[in-house]
């Protein structure tokens, strides 16, 4: 299963795994969040565990704010600040419910974290302390930044897209265009739009400008369907990721499978061997060089037994991920 | 007041400003969340409130939790109370409460359940759910056929006193001759709402009879049976012979609407009034699909009510009412009555749909529909799975079954919540958060 150009990581977490994110300079460090209450760093080139660090329960993401300090929180409801030089924690803040998603945004230099106590908080990275609570109309349960504007996904398949530099008011309020339940929303790299993935097998491509004229240009598709004795068996898409430079995206679903996409000419451009179990999270680095695939069950159909969870580094190649230009 | 409260914020914020370097966008972000705290006197009041509405939310959403992950004999237990918990929650009722569409849940969940059949708990969940229905006959005419309630008095009690409010006495009584054939319990309070009606009936016969004059010219067609019964001839001999009491008013008020047929007097039971009332032998038919749902609110796009149009029912003697005019005044709207929750949103409307806009549905699945669906629950949902040829990997009903979804990582997190609380010397602080530094 692992060819020359794909490798499984060693000492891999313990649990699920909830998240997968690339330095932001290089491709060579990889954060890893997982249901045994740990982040792990990773030396991707190394293939070895750098270092590791415990919250006091499961935790749900984990986000770089710069090269030596990562983010995350998770069901301790603690939004953790953790220095990868020197292995020091700091508990930035708490959340009411559990921490859903973390994220940075660089352009306004705020981490942003969303809760299932219906807020999106964000917090100043360097003193670091919290710079504002801003109520969502239901439980978030994913979120992207694209430049300054922050997207926002809750339950009961609700959009809101913010202005990081006016928290005041929501600039957008929208409905998911799809029929079923939010997974993933990743924001565009060109900052022009969103794709959005529903638990039914489905992907929006949607665009913040709200003229018509634009948004007549947004579509959705179905993925991550497998076909078994003519019944089509209809799988979660849980994971996005973009890829920087070419602007095309990976989707994972629970199917096991990753595809990669061209938004522009509506073409899949390629897909991957199937994977061991549901794919949780996706995770290009910033080059574009490498995809992290985090294959872990997420007890899609309850607590059974299933396959081991194992995080894959795979080296994707400019065919694979640069849009065809006919 | 303002500049003097202004004043100290700045000087507040400025040293860790300054000393952030040149981050000016990420400065401009923390003066506004600081100024929007700070601003207006009655802030203190809102956070609380802020307060109050994430707890009821956290309550919520551990009835959510707990209506998936029950594992007793008692599954309706935890609905009867998450029920009893949203009344009790949000007086006001709404859209917001969720509380239709959890009462049709639950009582959907449960048509498959003998066991439930005649439990209070149940038939009251039914009662509650036939008043957001458009027709609650039909519901309860649905329950008869069900078994649902039969051996519940409140059943007879409420489906009575549906028919009363449309002035129907006579099925009225017709429903509670019903109850105590079948033995409903508790037997006494139903005698009693019984004889209730019966006074009820009775003592507005005595006040039509003051003013038969008038009825007499509103109700042309009746007056036959009133000449009938006046009239002493050998066929036409079918006044009640127990003329005591209440008995009197309550034989002609049922005999108001229309005249006794001459057989039918053994029992005192009611006739038809028209044919578009079914015998009460009639209501013990099968009924292939359950009735009609609530009525939905705040579904349809409002500029379609302008000319919309009223639907044109006459069943009951209604008369067609105009639309009212539109009121010439703002109503008044008190400026707390808006849910602290709402964030402000500058955008246009017009917009808003555009944004928001889907592909027209193929097939908009009327709440009928829905309710078949559910009613015939097993074979049909696979045999629909079949049709359709979809099958969702994932354990669908788990997040679906409540009124807010809740996605996997949610029921994971309940099931280690669980397992810690079982494992008490594991560190499991999510229950009791620190909290914050910061704030």
């Amino acid at each position: 299963m692992t060819g020359s150009n794909e490798f499984k990581l060693n000492q891999g977490p313990e649990d699920s795994i909830s998240a997968v994110k690339f330095s932001p300079n290089t491709s060579q460090f990889l954060l890893v969040s997982s249901w045994d209450s740990s982040v792990r760093l990773y030396d991707v080139g190394g293939n070895s565990l750098r270092m590791k660090y415990q919250h006091t329960a499961p935790v749900l993401d984990c986000a770089y704010y710069d090269p030596t300090h990562s983010w995350s929180g998770g069901l301790d409801c603690q939004l953790k600040m953790h220095d990868l030089n020197t292995d020091q924690d700091t508990i930035v803040g708490t959340h009411d419910c559990p921490i859903r998603c973390v994220e940075y945004c660089p352009e306004v230099n705020v981490m942003v974290t969303g809760s299932w106590d219906m807020s999106v908080r964000l917090w100043d990275p360097r003193t670091p302390c919290n710079a504002g609570t801003f109520t969502q109309p239901d439980k978030v349960y994913t979120l992207s930044v694209a430049g300054d504007r922050l997207i926002v996904g809750t339950a009961g398949r609700r959009v809101l897209v913010w202005d990081l530099r006016n928290m005041g008011y929501v600039q957008q309020r929208r409905e998911s265009s799809l029929k079923y339940q939010t997974r993933c929303i990743r924001a565009f790299p060109n900052k022009q739009g969103y794709v959005l993935s529903s638990i039914e097998g489905r992907v929006a491509v949607e665009y913040l400008d709200p003229s018509p004229e634009v948004q007549k240009k947004k579509y959705a598709f179905k993925c991550h369907r497998l076909k078994e004795n003519s019944i089509e068996q209809v799988y979660p898409v849980n994971a996005i990721s973009f890829h920087s430079i070419h602007n095309t995206f990976a989707t994972g679903g629970s199917d096991g499978f990753v595809n990669i996409w061209d938004p522009f000419n509506k073409k899949r451009l390629c897909q991957f061997h199937r994977y061991p179990t549901s794919i949780a999270s996706l995770a290009f680095s910033s080059d574009g060089s490498l995809l992290a695939i985090a294959s872990s069950y997420m007890q899609e159909m309850g607590d059974i037994s299933h396959p081991a969870d194992a995080i894959f580094i795979r080296q994707v190649t400019d065919a694979e991920t640069k849009p065809k230009s006919t | 007041m303002t500049a003097y409260n202004v004043s100290p914020l700045i000087s507040q914020l400025t040293p860790r400003s300054l000393g952030a370097g040149n981050r000016h966008a990420s400065l401009s972000v923390i003066t506004v969340c600081r100024l929007s705290a700070n601003n207006g006197g009655g802030r203190a009041l809102s956070q609380q409130q802020e307060g109050t509405t994430s707890a009821i939310n956290q309550q919520k959403q551990a009835y959510e939790l707990e209506l998936r992950m029950y594992d007793g004999d008692d599954p309706l237990d935890v609905w009867d109370r998450y029920i009893k918990w949203i009344e009790q929650t949000y007086p006001q009722g709404g859209k917001d409460s969720g509380l239709n569409i959890l009462l049709e849940r639950a009582v959907m969940k449960f048509t498959e359940e003998k066991k439930y059949h005649n439990d209070s708990r149940y038939v009251d969940l039914w009662i509650k759910f036939t008043e957001s229905c458009s027709d609650p006959l039909d519901v309860y005419r649905y329950m008869q056929a069900q078994g649902i309630g039969t051996m519940q008095a409140s059943f007879y009690i409420a489906w009575s006193e549906e028919y009363e409010k449309r002035g129907n006495s006579r099925m009225a009584d017709s429903v509670f001759q019903e109850g105590l054939k079948c033995g409903a319990e508790p037997l006494d309070r139903l005698q009693q709402f019984h004889k209730a009606l019966q006074a009820r009936v009775c003592r507005q016969m005595m006040t039509s009879a003051l003013n038969q004059e008038l009825d007499d010219e509103l109700h042309d067609p009746q007056r036959a049976s009133l000449a009938e019964l006046k009239a002493k001839g050998k066929k036409k001999a079918v006044a009640p012979i127990n003329r005591v009491a209440g008995t009197v008013g309550y034989a002609r008020g049922l005999q108001f609407k229309q005249p006794l047929r001459p057989g039918q007097n053994s029992r005192l039971v009611i006739f038809d009034e028209n044919k578009e009332h079914p015998e009460p032998q009639e209501l013990k038919e099968s009924w292939p699909a359950p009735p009609t749902a609530r009525a939905k609110e705040n579904e349809q796009k409002p500029d379609k009510w302008s000319n919309a149009k009223l639907p044109q029912k006459s069943r009951f003697g209604h008369s067609v009412i105009a639309p009212p005019p539109k009121p010439n005044f703002q109503p008044f709207v008190e400026e707390s009555d808006q849910p602290p929750v709402v964030t402000p949103c500058k955008i246009n409307p017009a917009v808003n749909t555009v944004l928001s806009a889907r592909k027209p549905r193929r097939e908009e699945q009327t709440p009928l529909k829905r309710l078949q669906e559910l009613q015939q629950h097993m074979q049909l949902q696979q045999e629909d799975e079949d049709k359709s040829g979809e099958k969702s990997m994932y354990c669908k009903e788990l997040l679906f079954s409540g009124v807010t979804e809740l996605s996997f990582e949610e029921l994971r997190a309940e099931r280690f919540r669980q397992k810690c609380s079982q494992k008490p010397e594991t560190a499991c602080s999510e229950e009791e958060p620190h909290t914050s530094q910061n704030d």
